[in-house]
């Protein structure tokens, strides 16, 4: 019972990480159709503007400041460089955020520097709120789960229950009717990429400080992220959430699972003796493979069913 | 008007030309190939300044030879292993008879690998590797060569070091082995499983975990819980980078009281990352070759850590640095001429100063052995740790040294020597 509880709210808790980090970037996809290559650097960004805010006024006001910066970052990378990259396709676009993932990296590391700046949780939040199956569990990452859930459901409600969201989701599919009727659809394309790279500054003011706020934060985010919007179904807000608790429980059983294929066999009374590459291979128990299984799930995903959990087109 | 310009252009060409032959008869140059660029720059980057700190030391003091300089030359590797053989060819090309590196064992094998070759084909242009850093066991042992010396302890002297200290702890019985599923980590798990069999056997393994490496894990939650239901007293791990600081993390978080015994987790960066809380929550245990609060650090160390301290405003972490520079140039001065191969017969069998008794390099498989200290991350100490003038609030206190004898272990090198 108590590792069942443990592996279902330690998969909420990783999930809810993950489904921050990637809401936006699925936004930024199902909404405009740019597969952002810079998405993990704004979150990157967020966590040292927050580092840097919270250093002098402290972290709760560094928790709206931050991402409100990075929107307007992102605005204007979007209306003044991607709009104009758009006219080339798709492939310009991908060519452009990864380029700008790079000139990020390097900023970051002339205006921080090379080595992990100290960005901690604050000390209102660093205390055990509460103990399950002999873990503690710290106030700071209860904090982040409800703020992400209430990201959800703000986000959710806004894109399908206001007048905003439909004008949203109407500009993406029909784009000359929405601005026939009066709207500025560049305008909503800048807001909306405003908002997703937002949503990525949040994750990082709110994971930095567990994670470790440093140059190559973004690089070794980059893959999970994608594994997560592609599993959901890209564009599906609905799917990223799915997506992301689905990983969670996943790796988590995983690597609580000690058991390989060797002692399955050696379970219905045989015993293996060969010494070669097969023998690395039937002793590798799941939790060594736990942290490849999303990659696995990617692969199975994209060859049974391309569009995702929750997506309405192919990849 | 142009005939003027071009007799400045000249003049200063020949100018340029002969004051370079100058120095390149005036010095003798030490290659250093490591990252300047991409996202372990702030490693590389310090190297270099320390190495060019020390090796300025010995050219203040009158060089060698009688007047001749150390001249340390960087070359940025960015961390591609590729890149690494590119930027040696070009050290070969300039002829630099001394190259060193040691971040990153792989970026050392090629280095190893291609001199291998080169000292082969080319008699009489050999060029020295001196391994400051790179920790992997086999190139002291079936990949030892006469050209590579190694200044840093191997991994298995590393993990023999920190076993010897877990048998002087009583309270020690359940350890918990996590590494990092590649060579290094692999090399760090087999020496610890052999060590503690054979010197801690009323230690009990209760678990073992290879990890994806290299940041890839963003949640160690699953880890803590299987430690805290192994009931684990301590956890040997040669984690370091963000698999360390997470993993650190997110014990504390959990309040799982347990020992950490480790090599890198406890360096300058990853004590920043961590921050003070939860770097003293569990005692984070290292073995380094000296620590600025080390009780028994010497008067002169002491001189000259205030040098490098007023020199890169950087408390002085790696004094391995130190002891190659001073040896290295102690082999010049013996062999009487910047020839490698007779600086490399100089080399073998030398001692230096260290913090804790001399320093040996060991002929047969040209691995430096020195005495090595404990030490875990406290606030309670006289002098915190600065680097950039920022002071991180804490810095090690020494749990105990480990006797040379009791890290030298037997090596499987059968090395070729050059004739004399």
């Amino acid at each position: 019972m108590d590792v069942i509880l443990f592996t279902l709210f330690n998969g909420l808790l990783y999930g809810m990480l993950l489904f921050m980090l990637s809401s936006g970037l699925t936004l930024i996809f199902g909404m405009m159709g740019v597969l952002n290559f810079a998405h993990a650097s704004f979150f990157m960004l967020g966590a040292y503007f927050a580092y840097q805010i919270s250093k002098y006024i402290g972290f709760i006001p560094a928790l709206f400041i931050a991402p409100l910066i990075i929107a307007f970052c992102g605005a204007m990378v979007e209306k003044y460089a991607l709009r104009r990259v758009h006219k080339f396709g798709h492939v310009a676009e991908l060519l452009f955020t990864f380029g700008l993932f790079y000139i990020i990296e390097e900023l970051v590391q002339m205006i921080w520097g090379k080595v992990p700046v100290g960005y901690h949780v604050p000390e209102y939040m660093d205390f055990t709120l509460f103990s399950m199956s002999g873990m503690g569990y710290q106030a700071y990452a209860m904090f982040t789960l409800v703020v992400s859930i209430a990201m959800f459901i703000v986000l959710f409600s806004v894109l399908t229950k206001t007048r905003a969201g439909l004008i949203i989701q109407a500009a993406l599919t029909h784009p000359e009717i929405v601005s026939s009727l009066g709207h500025n659809v560049p305008k909503v394309f800048m807001l909306v990429f405003g908002l997703g790279c937002a949503l990525a500054g949040l994750a990082g003011v709110l994971a930095g400080n567990t994670l470790g706020t440093e140059p190559s934060m973004a690089l070794s985010l980059g893959p999970i992220v994608f594994v997560v919007i592609v599993v959901g179904g890209l564009g599906s807000l609905k799917g990223a959430l799915v997506a992301s608790i689905l990983i969670g429980i996943v790796q988590t059983t995983a690597i609580s699972l000690d058991y390989s294929i060797n002692n399955f066999i050696e379970l219905i009374g045989f015993s293996v003796d060969i010494e070669s590459l097969w023998r690395i291979l039937i002793d590798l128990t799941i939790s060594q493979i736990a942290p490849i299984l999303p990659y696995l799930l990617l692969v199975l995903m994209l060859i049974f069913r391309p569009r995702g959990l929750f997506g309405n087109r192919d990849v | 008007m142009l005939n003027k310009f071009f007799k400045i252009f000249l003049f200063t060409i020949s100018l340029v030309y002969f004051s370079s032959a100058i120095k390149a008869e005036d010095t003798i140059k030490i290659a250093i190939i490591e990252p300047m660029s991409g996202p372990l720059a702030s490693v590389g980057l310090d190297l270099i300044e320390g190495l060019e700190f020390y090796a300025e030391r010995i050219n203040k003091a009158g060089g060698v030879l009688g007047g001749k300089h150390i001249e340390i030359v960087p070359y940025d590797n960015a961390m591609v292993a590729e890149k690494t053989i590119q930027q040696l060819r070009k050290v070969i090309d300039e002829d630099i008879r001394y190259v060193t590196q040691g971040v990153g064992s792989n970026h050392a094998l090629n280095i190893i690998k291609t001199l291998g070759k080169h000292n082969k084909r080319n008699p009489g242009k050999e060029v020295i590797f001196l391994n400051h850093s790179a920790v992997t066991t086999s190139f002291t042992n079936e990949l030892c060569n006469f050209y590579h010396f190694r200044f840093d302890a191997n991994v298995d002297m590393k993990v023999a070091a920190l076993v010897s200290q877990m048998t002087k702890d009583p309270s020690i019985k359940k350890v918990y082995l996590l590494n990092q599923n590649y060579a290094y980590g692999q090399s760090f798990q087999a020496a610890a499983r052999r060590l503690l069999a054979e010197r801690a056997p009323q230690i009990e393994i209760v678990g073992d975990e290879l990890i994806v490496p290299f940041g890839k894990i963003l949640d160690f939650n699953p880890y803590v819980s299987k430690i805290t239901s192994s009931g684990a007293d301590t956890i040997l791990t040669g984690n370091w980078g963000p698999d360390a600081a997470r993993l650190i993390t997110a014990t504390a978080n959990s309040q799982l009281k347990v020992k950490f015994y480790t090599i890198y987790a406890g360096i300058p960066a990853a004590m920043n990352s961590m921050g003070v809380k939860i770097s003293t929550f569990n005692p984070i245990v290292q073995v380094t070759e000296a620590h600025e609060n080390d009780p028994s650090h010497p008067d002169w160390l002491k001189e000259i850590d205030k040098e490098y301290m007023a020199f890169s405003n950087k408390s002085p972490y790696a004094d391995r640095q130190r002891f190659m520079i001073e040896m290295f140039a102690a082999a010049v001065e013996k062999a009487g001429t910047a020839d490698p191969t007779a600086v490399a017969w100089a080399m073998e069998g030398m001692t230096a100063r260290g913090a804790h008794g001399d320093v040996y390099m060991r002929p047969d498989d040209h691995q430096m052995h020195f005495d090595m200290v404990l030490s875990h991350i406290s606030t309670d100490v006289e002098k915190t740790f600065i680097y950039n003038n920022e002071d991180y609030g804490m810095a090690y206190v020494t749990d105990g040294w480990v006797d040379m004898a009791d890290i030298t272990l037997p090596t499987t090198c059968k090395m070729k020597r050059p004739k004399k």
